[in-house]
């Protein structure tokens, strides 16, 4: 048996290590190094969930961590990199509305929001402050990743913020409350990136390569509206 | 249910798909009505089916919209077919999501526990993610993917919401519940704060399921590039979010925070009367146009149900149903005005009351319906929200109603110039046109300017389907029936909803 108080502070670690994750891929440029810190975010979610099962002993935690190696850490950055390697585009330099700088900054300024929201709505709340920090952590990861979704536009990386943002939504489940329902919610939410990403697929499967990135190009959203 | 998902995989033919998509429909509506008749409302079904006026009124309401949408669509994706835009072999796909979407919706607002309703909301996102990207045209996919990481991103913050509101109850019970009607009994037992955090997320994500502003942004674009569906969009979908938020706020009456969370509700439905008016003004497309429309009826739908009175409440509940029966006849006469000219865009459209008179009709007389003029149904429901609403502040009603006129003068606009052109073939029977005829030339030649190549001329007339007339005409009578006439049945259903839903 493996000493709570040794595995907590390696889950205090493992939450710095997330949040420089959920920075890179605010920031980064290259696409295969946003895929490769979503892929590590997730492990590092399977890892907290696990160690959390150490602690705690609760079986569902262990499926959790399983399911979210055997998905978000295989089989979601499988398809990616499947697609980046179709549509040829190495790096994603446009940003909508801000900057990676600014908005590295910005998302300091969402976590500490999140730090003081959560301490004023959970001060009647029996949390250990390693629960509390792991709901801090969750919310501003979903606030982060919120960010990319506004501030990336190519379709890609929006996915993958997206996704971060659920990694986030999943963090602050497993902290604040042992929902049943977590676990489903999980494989929907799979499902629905996979049934995106198939999209993007099937477009590209019917046309060369050359068509297709001009259509990739286009397929920005934000900016594709006001046509018809 | 499952029989009908599993019949629909197999057969080839369009007509028998499309009968069983109908027979889906019509089972459900048949199903409600019997269950509001023979049931002893509320009634629990096992453990997660739970039947009170409040979800059955929704179903039929969905359904109801949903089997007006089968029976068009079969003419309609007959056309696209014809032209080209939908891919012959994604017609099963698209008869699945179809499908998919009203079973999806049902155990949705069946589902007793919160966080099955979530998870059912989350799928009918798919589903209709999947209809609008069907064409498999680029600004299709645009619009699919926007709608999904709109709406899904949103559902997020619900999610957090629910989780807020497990925790509530966790510490107040001794151990955590997602269900209603646990939750309704101890609500006035939670921490304000909490439960007005967790209304808020909760709100964020069924806010942006029903298209309120500022989580619209999705609207607009699935409305102008769906086929038929988006008539479901509007019929199933938003009121799938205005449910759940019924739902929230009758939760949070019980405790003292109530005054907050309709603060919240009245502020958001503002500001999307007021976004969505002012964007109809200029609009040139007409599905843009009808989209944003829904956007403004949302924010009146939050009113009704921000002010918190029994009365507008009932009027809310009321506007629900007549909404999404004159939306459809819009949406189903835009529908036909798009096959004849192959767009949406006020300019590329002529001789309306030539090429498909009884469109334009159905747009005339829809558009009426929707800005509430008295011979339908539209108009009390406006008229008693509005009339509750000076009881929280004269100056909103009066901002209200100065927004309302706008979308109404919107509509005017759009519709006297997309049907007042006419080609110059007819100048000679009609003198007294000439003027029109005159702007109308003139706009036809920058029109042929800007397109440059064969848009522009008289299309041939588009022969428009039996089946495509029929669910238009049919909504729109009802919805005149139901201004002309309240049925007794009707009015007993709203109030012991809500009666059950707490309000005295």
């Amino acid at each position: 048996m493996i000493d709570p108080t040794f595995l907590e502070g390696i889950i205090k670690i493992l939450f710095v290590f997330v949040l420089i994750s959920a920075g890179l891929i605010i920031s980064t440029r290259n696409l295969s190094s946003v895929l490769t810190a979503y892929t590590i975010q997730s492990f590092l979610l399977a890892a907290v969930s696990s160690l959390l099962y150490m602690i705690d002993g609760k079986n569902q935690l262990l499926l959790l961590a399983v399911l979210t190696l055997a998905s978000k850490v295989i089989l979601i950055p499988y398809f990616i990199s499947r697609i980046e390697q179709k549509i040829k585009i190495g790096r994603d330099l446009h940003f909508a509305y801000l900057e990676p700088t600014p908005s590295l900054l910005l998302s300091i300024g969402l976590i500490i929001l999140s730090y003081t929201f959560l301490s004023g709505v959970f001060k009647g709340l029996p949390l250990s402050k390693l629960f509390f920090f792991g709901a801090v952590i969750g919310l501003s990861l979903t606030l982060m990743g919120m960010l990319v979704v506004f501030s990336r536009k190519r379709v890609i990386t929006k996915a993958l913020g997206y996704l971060s943002m659920e990694n986030g939504v999943l963090m602050f489940g497993l902290f604040v409350t042992e929902l049943p329902f977590i676990i489903e919610v999980l494989i929907i939410i799979d499902l629905i990136i996979l049934v995106i990403l198939t999209t993007i697929m099937a477009v590209g499967m019917d046309s060369s390569i050359e068509e297709y990135r001009q259509k990739f190009r286009k397929l920005q959203i934000w900016t594709g509206g006001e046509s018809q | 249910m499952g029989i009908f998902l599993a019949f629909g995989l197999i057969p080839k033919s369009h007509r028998l798909m499309n009968a069983l998509a109908a027979g889906n429909g019509m089972l459900h509506l048949v199903m409600s009505c019997v269950a509001l008749s023979m049931l002893d409302l509320p009634e629990r079904l096992g453990e997660t089916l739970y039947l009170d006026h409040l979800n059955l009124y929704v179903e039929l309401i969905t359904s109801l919209g949903f089997t007006a949408a089968a029976f068009y669509a079969r003419g309609y994706t007959d056309s696209l077919m014809e032209a080209g835009e939908l891919d012959p072999r994604n017609l099963k796909t698209f008869y699945l999501a179809f499908n998919l979407l009203l079973v999806t919706a049902t155990v949705a607002l069946f589902s007793d526990n919160l966080a099955l309703f979530w998870i059912f909301a989350e799928l009918t996102t798919v589903c209709a993610a999947m209809l609008v990207a069907i064409l498999s045209a680029r600004e299709n996919i645009d619009a699919a993917l926007k709608y999904v990481f709109i709406v899904s991103g949103a559902m997020l913050f619900a999610f957090l919401g629910l989780i807020f509101l497990f925790t509530l109850s966790e510490q107040a019970l001794g151990k955590g519940t997602l269900n209603w009607t646990e939750l309704a009994v101890h609500a006035s037992e939670f921490s304000p704060a909490l439960l007005l955090a967790s209304f808020t997320f909760m709100f964020i994500g069924f806010g942006a399921k029903a298209g309120v502003a500022p989580f619209h942004t999705w609207l607009p674009d699935a409305y102008a590039r769906a086929p038929s569906v988006s008539a479901i969009l509007s019929g199933l979908m938003q009121n799938l979010g205005i449910y759940g938020i019924i739902r929230m706020y009758s939760l949070l009456r019980e405790s003292n925070v109530a005054p907050q969370a309709s603060s919240i509700l009245l502020a958001a439905g503002v500001f999307s009367i007021a976004l969505a008016s002012f964007s109809m003004f200029q609009q040139r497309n007409l599905k843009r146009l009808i989209a944003f429309s829904s956007v403004e009826h949302m924010g009146l739908l939050l009113i009704g149900i921000g002010i918190g009175t029994p009365l507008a409440l009932f009027w809310a509940l009321f506007y629900m149903l007549v909404h999404v029966l004159v939306k459809e006849t819009l949406l189903f006469s835009a529908g036909i005005l798009h096959r004849q000219y192959r767009s949406n865009m006020r300019e590329n459209m002529w001789d309306v009351f030539k090429l498909q008179p009884r469109a334009a009709w159905g747009l005339i007389l829809g558009s009426i319906a929707i800005v509430g003029m008295p011979p339908f149904p539209l108009f009390p429901a406006k008229f008693f929200i509005l009339l509750e609403s000076a009881a929280v502040s004269p100056y909103l009603t009066l901002a209200l109603l100065l927004m309302l006129i706008l979308a109404a003068a919107s509509f005017a606009n759009f519709l006297l110039k997309a049907f007042s052109k006419v080609t110059v073939e007819e100048e000679k029977d009609r003198h007294t046109i000439r003027t029109h005829v005159e702007a109308g030339r003139a706009e036809l030649k920058t029109a042929a300017e800007k397109a440059d190549h064969d848009e522009i001329r008289l299309p041939n007339k588009y022969v428009v389907r039996s089946g495509m007339r029929v669910p238009a005409i049919f909504m729109l009578a009802l919805a005149f029936a139901l201004g002309v006439y309240f049925p007794d049945s009707l009015r007993d259903l709203l109030d012991a909803i809500i009666l059950e839903l707490g309000y005295v």
